[in-house]
């Protein structure tokens, strides 16, 4: 039965939620080892859905599934150690919340049906909520709200979109289930005004969501105030859902021939993304919002490589899983920076690489490994990404996107060096763990290890999930 | 039956003028409230040919309870609770809003007309209503000061979307499961707003968005 990748979760949440906190950081850790069991019962085809109206295990979705769980399964063995230096009031609530979240976004990652999609993706906006909420300084009440309320308004306007779909199914007098697969099938019949139309509310409203300039200003206050498991979370795996929304969308457009539309939107969005992303990571003050623009970059190449088509397509899904492993390996890594230093402003840290050796040496490497160098895998799909946008003669975007990775790495490289290096006297106030240490480093090895070893299974479910919009190594 | 639906539609309309003017918080929740029962009942009329089965009373009376009472209870609750100053605070004065909310009336039926070429006939009304309650809460969303008349404004969206739904999609795809799924996000999203609202009011002493201008770059 597939829908128990995320019923177990939601089952588990539940019982953490009323049990004391010891008990519930177990249940955390257990539910993580089973879900990444469950996820490989899916990978390997051998549960089926028990209501496949709804659900369904696409190529796309079960390799995002995948990334998720992995990285759930490290960053719940990380939030058991933080939890315990940090003092947090509603313990039980961060647990539970964080099963939840993860119930939501396996939803997300298996629906099939376009409403269940909707409900899902504005599902994992409200249960992850309280994890923003959950050090309730004036900040983390700011950033909820605008979390919350932006996310909502941008998600209400993606189910006005998959309105429009059904109304181009109307028109276009087809007569199947509302839901991607059976939809895929028949796309040319489908009106192609209103399918244009729900794309762009659709791109706008998950794209919200996704962190998609310039619908992004929800997101730097959202990972910046909530704890560091909950960023990574937020940044590793929850982006990666909203993603799955627009992709599926972007799919049915290019079943309807309508792919060179919906690959310009998608191509302005994400060098917009990617500007702004660049223009604010400049001056930042606060490691953790220069983290959250990185992401917001991030998700500019995903949708820039999506829509570019053929090889670039093959190097954004790969982008997708290296961009998840280190950038939830970096906010793990700056949860420890915080509780070492008490701070998130760069200007009070320093001299990392003799205070805190171990969490310097995760950080630099992540830092190394987002911004594009070996052996880490963003080398890799970034370089594809570039090499499949000229082979489409794209050299305008191409220009624009070469010179945002520039900017952004120059700007970056900057606040790292002064964290790493500069001068700081001051003494450390909670002392490195390994429990805190080794989920980074195993998700930097993760990366690195993929970026010279990519599993055949893998690489076939990359290649099955790109081919419906005419990606792949050859294209 | 069609002068019926055309009445409740027109009573959707009103309420959107009379939440543009209102100057007290209560007197919002109550429109909502009002709202909220009206834009639960538009279906049924809509549909009154193709007969009603016992699923969409169930789903009906649900719809009822959710929109016209738990919510606007939960929003009641809110604002009693927190004790604001009643003034609804507003960016753009009531006039001007009640004038834009008539502009947005006359704008959503010019493009009523022009969508109509490629619409399934006889929703006109429907669709402008439709237009007119999404675009003005937007606008109460953007024109308040006071954080719950944020919610107030995405919960008038939501009508207006739901409104959209009701006039574009055939009968033969509304499944009760997934709408049900629906509106239980809703609900579930105004308790988060509410109990993040009542922290803020404790957190600031207020409510207004102003305050809340900590994070930026």
């Amino acid at each position: 039965m597939l829908e128990l990748v995320f019923l177990i979760p939601l089952f588990a949440g539940i019982m953490a939620t009323f049990l004391p906190v010891k008990l519930g950081r177990i249940i955390l850790v257990i539910t993580a080892l089973l879900h990444v069991q469950l996820t490989g019962m899916c990978w390997l085809k051998i549960s089926a859905p028990m209501f496949d109206a709804y659900f369904r295990a696409t190529p796309e979705g079960t390799l995002v599934l995948l990334v998720t769980s992995f990285i759930f399964l490290f960053i719940s063995i990380y939030s058991v150690s933080y939890m315990r230096e940090t003092e947090m009031e509603n313990e039980h609530v961060f647990i539970g919340c964080m099963l939840f979240f993860l119930a939501a976004m396996s939803m997300v990652t298996l629906a099939d049906h376009l409403i269940v999609l909707w409900i899902a993706i504005e599902a994992t906006t409200l249960v992850s909520a309280p994890l923003i909420f959950v050090h309730r300084s004036k900040e983390a009440l700011e950033a909820t709200w605008k979390y919350v309320l932006i996310c909502s308004v941008g998600i209400a306007l993606a189910l006005l979109g998959s309105f429009f779909i059904t109304l181009s199914m109307d028109i276009g007098q087809v007569d199947v289930p509302l839901a991607f697969s059976a939809l895929q099938a028949v796309a040319a019949n489908l009106d192609p005004v209103w399918l244009k139309a729900g794309f762009v509310f659709v791109v706008i409203g998950y794209g919200t969501k996704m962190g998609l300039a310039p619908m992004h200003t929800w997101l730097p206050d959202a990972h910046s105030e909530s704890p560091s498991p909950a960023s990574a979370l937020l940044s590793g795996a929850l982006l990666n859902c909203a993603f799955l929304g627009v992709y599926k969308t972007h799919t049915l457009l290019y079943a309807a021939g309508l792919g060179t539309y919906s690959s310009n939107v998608l191509i302005v969005f994400g060098l917009v993304s990617m500007s702004v992303a660049a223009v604010f990571i400049m001056n930042q003050t606060d490691y953790k919002r220069m983290l959250a623009y990185s992401s917001i970059e991030n998700m500019g190449i995903i949708a820039f490589g999506i829509a570019i088509g053929g090889l670039g397509t093959y190097g954004a899904m790969l982008h997708l899983i290296h961009h998840s492993l280190i950038k939830s390996s970096l906010f793990l890594s700056s949860g420890n920076i915080l509780l070492g230093y008490g701070t998130k402003l760069i200007k009070n840290t320093g001299n990392m690489a003799k205070l805190l050796p171990k969490t310097f040496l995760a950080f630099f490497a992540g830092f190394a490994g987002i911004s594009g160098f070996p052996p880490f895998g963003i080398f890799i799909s970034e370089l594809l990404i570039i090499i499949g946008a000229f082979r489409s003669g794209r050299f305008v975007s191409i220009g624009i996107f070469i010179f945002c990775l520039i900017l952004i790495f120059a700007g970056a490289a900057r606040l790292v060096m002064r964290m790493s290096f500069a001068q700081h006297d001051e003494d450390i106030l909670v002392q490195e763990k390994m429990l805190r240490i080794l989920p980074s480093y195993a998700l930097l090895l993760t990366s690195a290890i993929l970026c010279v070893w990519l599993p055949e299974s893998l690489y076939q479910t990359i290649i099955n999930a790109i081919t419906a919009i005419g990606g792949g190594l050859n294209g | 039956m069609i002068q019926l639906s055309d009445a409740i539609l027109s009573l959707v309309l009103l309420s959107v003028l009379l939440s543009l003017s209102s100057n007290r918080l209560m007197g919002l929740v109550r429109i909502m409230a009002f709202q909220g029962i009206l834009v639960s009942l538009v279906p049924l009329f809509l549909d009154q040919h193709q007969g009603i089965g016992a699923g969409s009373i169930l789903f009906l009376q649900i719809m009822i309870l959710i929109k016209g009472i738990l919510i606007p209870g939960f929003m009641y609750i809110a604002v009693n609770k927190v004790k604001i100053r009643t003034e609804v605070e507003p960016f753009v004065g009531y006039h001007a809003s009640l004038f834009t909310g008539l502009a947005f009336i006359v704008i959503s039926a010019y493009i009523t007309e022009r969508l109509n070429i490629s619409l399934p006939g006889g929703h006109a009304l429907l669709l402008i209503t439709a237009i007119t309650t999404m675009a003005s809460g937007l606008f109460l969303l953007m024109a308040r000061r006071k954080a719950i008349t944020q919610v107030i404004g995405y919960l008038m969206m939501e009508n207006g979307i739901y409104l959209v739904g009701a006039a574009l999609a055939k009968e033969s795809h509304t499944q009760y499961v997934v709408e049900f799924g629906v509106l239980l996000d809703l609900l579930v999203g105004v308790m988060i707003m509410g109990i993040v609202l009542h922290n803020i009011n404790s957190a600031f002493d207020d409510v207004d968005t102003a305050l809340l201008g900590r994070l930026k770059d």
